[in-house]
């Protein structure tokens, strides 16, 4: 019976980080489009493309290498909107309530934080992304980032509608 | 001994006694030697294992496609009580099946079905918490869990469900990362599987391990060296495996292990001497960095494995030349992944020529191991590789087409020629070596290269 308690913890084990992340951490809305309007269903999932995800949008990407974690200082706007503002190699400490960081591995010219893709129902699948496709400048993401930087994903709004 | 000949055993054996060949008594002590009357249960038994596990594929998929099918009208803990009653449910009736009933069978393909639900399981928790991650990571999870599984239950199928989804996380994870645990791969799944291979017996997941401890090596090589050092552990690793192969034959360790581990080195050996031995392969290309590592473990546990045999092989020669030729061959292919140099004059010739060689030796070892076990189909085998290494050198240089007709020709009528000298030599053969060979022989592995 050991064998299928481990297999248990493991199951426990893979969205543990996840479900900590959404229990404790602090809600941010981000900027979203899809990666391609034309083939963005893969199976029952969308992908998504984050402005913070371009290194180019921090003013210091540079100096950071291919395949180094990083954190990625986000602000909120006026707007509600959380935007780029700065890659850190080290946690910071002491942000102000309207700042926030996300952890994030860069991968040639992106940074991946682990959010870049939305499970929705098998019968949503045809809704969602003909919506993103429609409205591919209203789409937002709101996800919970933790103490630590670690970032999950909650929900996809288009204006007054929600996947989740 | 294979159920093919005990089922023809058991179907001579009342023609042998009816014509006066055996007596009664000699007919029964070969039926209970051979344990006919299992077969009738065993291959039952056989039958009900796969109806078994095919009925708990099904089951299994059933479950999980109500379950995805579902998916926005169930909540998230009813989603997640789902998942795992069905883990438990399969692995517990599986196990109550297998410890307390004589269904034991179908608790064994009950508990394999429950290893694939545990899959499907953390695919689908990663879709409720929307966890992006890399294609490979579920697979190394999912392999996590059957190895504690397989070894919980002895079970040589788990044991094959582990080697595959850890093969799976070892490719996608060694393309991201060239880190310990990509480098030590071939170690780590030998470490988890041979043992428990080598427990219960199963050759299976033996010979699939010794193949993923090789493959593995090579996709390291191949990914991250160059195509020198790709060559030089695709044919180190040939060795290994044949020198493994004939050390537990000799030393009869496993022995009915040893004919698949020697059949997949010399099969690697031979893809290997016929890929290398294109001009275009040996191309001027920068020397690079050595980092074949697995080359020379393999290589080092070779010819510690050589010594070995060497010591423990006693009164047999049958073996001798053909482990000297295997040597040969994989010690000339070895020699030219480290001697060749973008820079060395006529390098891609000379190399050429030597791994040519090192295919005409492989060539040679298979048909002799054909002729020496008498066994037909390794002879067409061996005989076919020689062929077409021959072909594909006409094709590869531009010779006139009526050079090209001559050498299909004279291949052609060689390969007819060897067949019906092949067919000679069995006829000549077969009656004095029947007659010669005690009947017991047949029971044991016989030495044969091939069985």
């Amino acid at each position: 019976m050991a064998a299928v308690v481990f297999q248990l913890l493991i199951l426990v084990a893979v969205p543990a980080r996840k479900v900590v992340t959404l229990s404790t951490g602090k809600t941010v809305l981000l900027k979203v489009q899809p990666v391609d309007p034309y083939n963005m269903l893969s199976g029952y999932y969308n992908t998504f493309n984050f402005d913070i995800a371009d290194v180019n949008a921090f003013p210091n990407a540079q100096v950071f290498p291919n395949d180094s974690w990083v954190y990625a200082i986000v602000q909120r706007g006026d707007d509600g909107v959380w935007t780029p503002a700065l890659l850190v190699p080290d946690l910071p400490t002491n942000l102000p309530e309207n700042r926030a960081a996300l952890l994030g591995q860069i991968r040639y010219g992106r940074i991946k934080y682990g959010i870049e893709e939305l499970y929705v129902p098998e019968a949503q699948r045809y809704t969602v992304g003909e919506d993103l496709r429609l409205n591919p400048d209203k789409a937002r993401v709101e996800v919970k980032v933790d103490k630590n930087g670690h970032v999950a994903l909650v929900r996809l709004k288009i204006e007054d509608r929600i996947y989740e | 001994m294979s159920t093919k000949f005990r089922a023809e055993l058991r179907n001579e054996l009342p023609l042998w006694t009816q014509q006066g060949l055996l007596s009664d008594d000699a007919a029964k002590q070969l039926a209970s030697i051979y344990q006919l009357d299992n077969l009738k249960h065993e291959s039952s038994n056989l039958l009900s294992a796969v109806i078994f596990t095919i009925g708990g594929l099904l089951l299994g998929g059933g479950l999980i496609s109500f379950v995805a099918a579902n998916w926005d009208a169930i909540s998230t803990p009813v989603k997640l009580t789902l998942l795992v009653t069905a883990l438990l449910s399969f692995h517990i009736v599986g196990r109550w099946l297998w410890q307390t009933t004589h269904w034991r069978r179908l608790g064994h393909a009950l508990v394999f079905c429950g290893c694939l639900v545990f899959g499907a399981n953390i695919g689908l928790v990663a879709q409720i918490f929307h966890i992006s991650s890399s294609w490979y990571a579920g697979f190394g999870a999912w392999a996590l869990g059957s190895l504690a599984m397989a070894w919980a239950f002895r079970s040589w199928i788990i044991g094959v469900l582990t080697l595959f989804t850890s093969f799976l996380w070892f490719v996608g994870h060694q393309g991201d990362s060239y880190d310990f645990t990509a480098i030590a791969y071939p170690l780590i799944i030998a470490a988890a599987l041979l043992p428990l291979a080598w427990i219960i017996r199963s050759r299976v997941l033996y010979t699939g391990t010794v193949i993923a401890v090789v493959a593995s090596a090579c996709v390291l090589a191949g990914n991250h060296g160059s195509g020198r050092q790709l060559l030089i552990t695709m044919a180190a690793g040939a060795v290994f495996m044949w020198t493994l192969g004939e050390l537990q034959r000799a030393a009869r360790w496993r022995a009915e292990f040893a004919n698949l581990t020697v059949g997949f080195g010399l099969a690697l050996l031979a893809i290997t001497a016929y890929v290398w031995s294109f001009h275009i392969f040996w191309s001027p290309s920068p020397f690079g960095t050595m980092s074949a590592y697995w080359a020379i473990v393999f290589f080092v546990l070779a010819i510690v494995g050589v010594v070995l045999w060497f010591a423990r092989r006693g009164h047999q020669t049958r073996s001798l030349a053909l482990t000297v030729g295997v040597l040969t061959a994989g010690g000339i292919l070895c020699a030219s992944s480290l001697m060749a140099r973008a820079d060395a004059p006529n390098g891609e010739t000379l190399f050429t020529i030597t791994t040519n060689f090192a295919a005409l030796i492989v060539a040679a070892v298979v048909i002799a191991a054909s002729l020496i076990d008498e066994r037909r189909a390794v002879f067409w085998l061996g005989s076919l590789y020689l062929v077409q290494l021959i072909l594909s050198r006409f094709l590869e240089y531009e010779t006139s087409l009526l050079v090209k007709s001559a050498a299909f020709l004279a291949c052609g009528v060689a390969v007819i020629v060897a067949g019906v000298g092949y067919e000679q030599y069995l006829r000549r053969n077969r009656p004095r070596a029947e007659a010669d060979q005690p009947l017991t022989e047949a029971k044991g592995t016989g030495g044969k290269i091939f069985e």
